[in-house]
């Protein structure tokens, strides 16, 4: 690849000690490494509990590696910054906020003024279908249009790096579909790259790049393969495409393997 | 690639029409139901309670019925309690709670702050606060007349102490409150400790905080007697215990009924900021 990594991890191990039971002490991730390039969109595949999130909490800052290493741009990662954005799991929407604060929080955090950040705001609020709404308040609003805020809130600071960790799960299937159309439109016109985690084969093959497979726990990248289909893609031709159905399958193949060992290895 | 127009109405319509609004002006039923149910129980409460004087159920020594102190109270707004006006006595406790009040708002919110976003001082005051907090400060009555004598200083003490105590503890908590979700949130759109501070914990325990004032001060209030105990020669709670050693329940239902509009009055005008000022209390996002 020509590109330089943006993102890099170097058999970076990750142990949790379980506070209430012995069956949750161990290796959360066991020498995983992987590289992700400038503008690529990559997601991580994995059943829960395989350590996808904390791949995602270690180079975002949250969370330190015990061993090896998570570099940005070849430096370690010690801390959260705005150059990593991330969307959570559940909105995570401030509720003392209306919807254009909550978006404007990045910049304004950074002290940009108004008329910097005001143009950009208004019209990610318009490309999340929210620009009638930019004056309500969070709890007046549906999960959906929700998430969508939080979508716009992450990506109106321009961060290179955006990690996004199961963002569509607790959406309806209808939702989810135009959340993830509306993703790789943005992406396309912005190039950022993004580390997408989510346990969904579909959703993996529709948007990414690459797909990297993890193993049941501990954690390690199982198998990693490119997603040969052209951009803009359409879930239509998607699942007319025969390499999809093969793709698919291969996928189900290894992440049926992993169930069923996380199964046997699961306390009675 | 499609426009940005065509993005925005892929995403599904008939969502943003569900999306609650603004909250709707409820029909003028649904609206008034608890309040009238809350009214009509009272109505029916006081009733029965001035049929039981009327029809001599009770001996109106043990209980007085309303009207009765209602004329109590008129006599008492003419000529006073002990040469005192009602009125005076109504301010003279109000007064003595609402600078306590003040003051243990003003001191126990940024010390209750500190606490909970410092664990080395909240290590170092802990023991303190939760000795002190469960204390029943009637105990500290004696103490008190020792160190302040039996003028408004002792009073002042007895009030602002107990109310202080749980806004501290109120205070500390409020600042834990905040979820680790939103303070990630925070730190990835770039909040240093300072704008983490002050633009997510504090917001954030801001409900909270109303809660353990709305507490305290009812704690407070209740001290009031206590306070008012202490050798004092006027306020509700000394008429209270100086009526009640002349027999003249009367005058300590009155007293009761004042010192008890008056706790809700102070509760219900915080319920109101709380709304004012917080109104995501409870509110998911």
């Amino acid at each position: 690849m020509s590109l330089p990594p943006r993102i890099s991890l170097q058999r970076v191990c990750k142990q949790f000690a379980g506070p209430t039971s012995a069956a949750l002490d161990g290796d959360v991730l066991r020498d995983v490494s992987f590289v992700l390039s400038a503008g690529e969109f990559v997601c991580l595949l994995g059943a829960s509990g395989c350590g996808k999130s904390t791949i995602l909490n270690l180079v975002a800052g949250f969370d330190q590696a015990d061993r090896g290493e998570v570099l940005l741009d070849g430096r370690p990662i010690h801390a959260p910054g705005p150059e990593r954005g991330m969307v959570f799991q559940q909105p995570t929407l401030f509720p003392w906020l209306s919807v254009r604060d909550n978006v404007t929080f990045g910049p304004r955090m950074s002290g940009q003024t108004a008329q910097q950040y005001l143009p950009d705001a208004e019209r990610y609020l318009r490309l999340v279908g929210l620009q009638d709404f930019a004056e309500h308040f969070p709890w007046q609003l549906s999960g959906g249009m929700r998430q969508r805020a939080a979508l716009a809130r992450a990506w109106l600071p321009n961060p290179e790096i955006l990690l996004m960790d199961e963002p569509f799960g607790a959406l309806d299937a209808q939702t989810r579909l135009a959340m993830q159309e509306l993703l790789t439109t943005i992406w396309q016109t912005i190039q950022t790259t993004i580390l997408f985690v989510t346990h969904d084969i579909d959703e993996a093959l529709f948007l990414a790049d690459r797909v990297l497979i993890m193993s049941a726990r501990p954690g390690r990248i199982r198998e990693e393969l490119q997603v040969p289909f052209e951009r803009p893609r359409s879930l239509e031709d998607l699942v007319a495409d025969p390499r999809y159905g093969q793709l698919k399958r291969n996928i189900l193949h290894v992440v049926r393997e992993e169930a069923a060992k996380s199964l046997v290895g699961e306390p009675a | 690639m499609r426009s940005e127009a065509e993005l925005a109405l892929l995403l599904p319509q008939q969502e943003a029409a569900t999306g609650k609004g603004p909250r709707e002006p409820a029909a003028p039923w649904r609206r008034w139901k608890y309040p009238l149910i809350s009214g009509t129980t009272v109505t029916l409460f006081v009733l029965v309670w001035q049929l039981s004087g009327s029809l001599n159920w009770v001996d109106p020594l043990l209980l007085p019925p309303p009207s009765e102190i209602l004329r109590t109270a008129l006599e008492l707004l003419a000529s006073g309690y002990r040469q005192t006006p009602l009125w005076e006595h109504f301010l003279t406790s109000t007064a003595r709670a609402l600078v306590a009040f003040v003051v243990a708002i003003v001191s126990g919110v940024p010390l209750g702050l500190g606490m909970g976003l410092s664990p080395t001082l909240g290590a170092a005051l802990n023991p303190f606060v939760q000795f002190l907090r469960p204390l029943p400060k009637i105990a500290l009555i004696p103490l008190v007349i020792v160190w302040f004598g039996i003028g408004e200083g002792a009073k002042f003490f007895l009030i602002f102490i107990s109310s202080f105590l749980s806004i501290v503890v109120g205070a500390a908590a409020a600042v834990l409150g905040v979820s680790q979700a939103r303070r990630r949130a925070a730190q990835t759109l770039g909040a240093n400790r300072r704008q983490l501070f002050l633009y997510v914990v504090l917001p954030n325990a801001l409900p909270e905080l109303f809660t353990s004032v709305r507490l305290s001060i009812g704690i407070g209030w209740t001290s009031l007697i206590a306070a008012e105990m202490v050798a004092a020669s006027s306020g509700l709670g000394w008429m209270v215990i100086n009526a009640g050693s002349y027999l003249r329940t009367d005058v300590v239902l009155l007293g009761i009924v004042l010192l008890g509009l008056t706790g809700y009055f102070f509760d219900w005008s915080l319920v109101h900021l709380q709304r004012r000022f917080a109104p995501w209390a409870g509110m998911d996002s």
